[in-house]
């Protein structure tokens, strides 16, 4: 646990580093040094940045516009970030707030289109085809198909249950338990009260829990829809 | 009531109760003593983490390697073109061309230009003309009039074709340049006098 978070430590101060290195590049205006400086930290995060966006859009290719952006948007307001602050935690903030709003114009424009069987939905659980599907469909030399359909039929409960928590709740369940934040961290992120957070994912596993229990698919899926027609 | 005073009276957790533990970290004097709980404990926390992993499965499948090198691509293309705003071209305010002091300078240059233009064109042409003119009176000296009075000789319209022939070849070539065409071409009179 000590080396995880001296390799955290290691790596915040190699960020912090690299920021003020471009930053002060940028104020010179060497910018093509600013951008390259600026791409190692796009390689440290972009990983990380993109399983969080996916966690909360749900699509692939959505999720790669909004890491795309908020890297963009960082590079242009890096010279309004303060280094007492970790560039991690200031740049998933704003990926997070970036993921949020796609997800607000999402459930606009879903308000004004009509449900065209299972085609119109929102990208969410089985009703979305998405890349994931194609490269499963691929044939390989790991699992059997039998095993194959198991694992996409659980993550697919899975991917079904997060998508019927509450966005905060799923906020904090995927960037503490998924992202392994601690809960000073996710409240840095998300703005709330570290007791809030801990209330959040402790609701958040309890409700997963129960969903995800043997037996209980079709709770899931009642739960899912009746999320969808809740929002929309 | 608290957690603590929940389970004081040393029942075994509730299967409902690990989520609040393993939010809070973990730590309840129970677990410490009680074997069973401990290990439906550890069961809990494993389903927990595998369910962590199976959303980093998912997220890596759709966020391969290749998919992340064409995002860092395109990351950095953008900042670049974001260095390089692009030029606004401003939405005309009327359809009609608007005439603006600058415009009506460039207008007079340019009906200038076209002024000088015609004006050296009519000047070559008039010269043209002139020269036209002017070329017999240069070239018509009183000789060359005479010789070509002495050149030409009335044709009977009566006489019959080998006659004006004759006469036309008698008369010879009156340019010089065709002097050269003439003697190659086989005369009537010749052919007459091997007759």
């Amino acid at each position: 646990m000590s080396g995880t978070s001296a390799a955290l430590a290691a790596s915040r101060e190699a960020d912090a580093s690299a920021a003020s290195a471009v930053k002060s590049l940028q104020a010179e205006g060497h910018q093509a040094d600013a951008r390259e400086r600026y791409a190692e930290l796009v390689a440290r995060h972009q990983r990380r940045a993109s399983r969080i966006a996916y966690h909360y859009l749900r699509d692939a290719a959505e999720a790669d516009e909004a890491v795309q952006d908020a890297f963009v948007k960082a590079y242009s307001h890096l010279s309004t970030f303060r280094e007492e602050l970790p560039f991690d935690v200031w740049f998933t903030r704003i990926l997070i707030n970036g993921c949020l709003d796609r997800i607000k114009a999402r459930t606009r424009r879903e308000r004004w289109l009509l449900p065209m069987g299972g085609s119109a939905a929102s990208g969410q659980g089985e009703s979305a085809p998405s890349e994931r599907d194609v490269s499963e469909r691929v044939a390989s030399s790991g699992p059997s198909p039998e095993e194959s359909l198991l694992t996409r039929e659980r993550r697919r409960q899975i991917a079904a249950a997060l998508a019927t928590l509450p966005d905060r709740q799923r906020a904090v369940f995927v960037l503490s338990h998924v992202e392994g934040c601690t809960s000073r961290e996710v409240s840095a992120l998300t703005g709330l009260n570290e007791s809030t957070v801990r209330v959040h994912l402790f609701r958040a596993i309890r409700k997963l829990r129960t969903l995800l229990a043997p037996g209980n698919g079709a709770a899931v899926e009642r739960n899912e829809k009746g999320k969808r027609r809740v929002t929309s | 009531m608290s957690l603590r005073e929940r389970f004081a009276g040393g029942g075994h957790l509730a299967d409902r109760h690990f989520a609040r533990l393993w939010a809070d970290g973990g730590n309840h004097p129970h677990l410490a003593s009680c074997a069973a709980c401990r290990l439906r404990f550890a069961e809990f926390g494993a389903w927990a983490a595998a369910i962590g992993e199976e959303f980093q499965v998912e997220a890596d499948r759709a966020f391969t390697s290749d998919r992340l090198a064409t995002q860092q691509v395109q990351i950095n293309r953008r900042l670049e073109a974001m260095e390089r705003p692009g030029r606004v071209i401003v939405f005309p305010k009327s359809t009609r061309a608007v005439i603006t002091g600058r415009s009506h300078g460039r207008r007079w240059v340019a009906a200038a230009a076209a002024g000088l233009i015609a004006g050296v064109g009519l000047g070559q042409v008039l010269d043209l003309h002139r020269a036209i003119e002017r070329e017999p009176a240069t070239h018509f000296t009183a000789a060359t009039a005479a010789e070509r009075a002495n050149a030409i000789r009335p044709v009977s319209t009566t006489d019959g074709d080998e006659d004006f022939l004759n006469g036309a070849e008698a008369m010879g070539p009156r340019v010089k340049e065709l002097r050269a065409l003439d003697d190659m071409t086989p005369h009537s009179r010749e052919l007459l006098r091997r007759k």
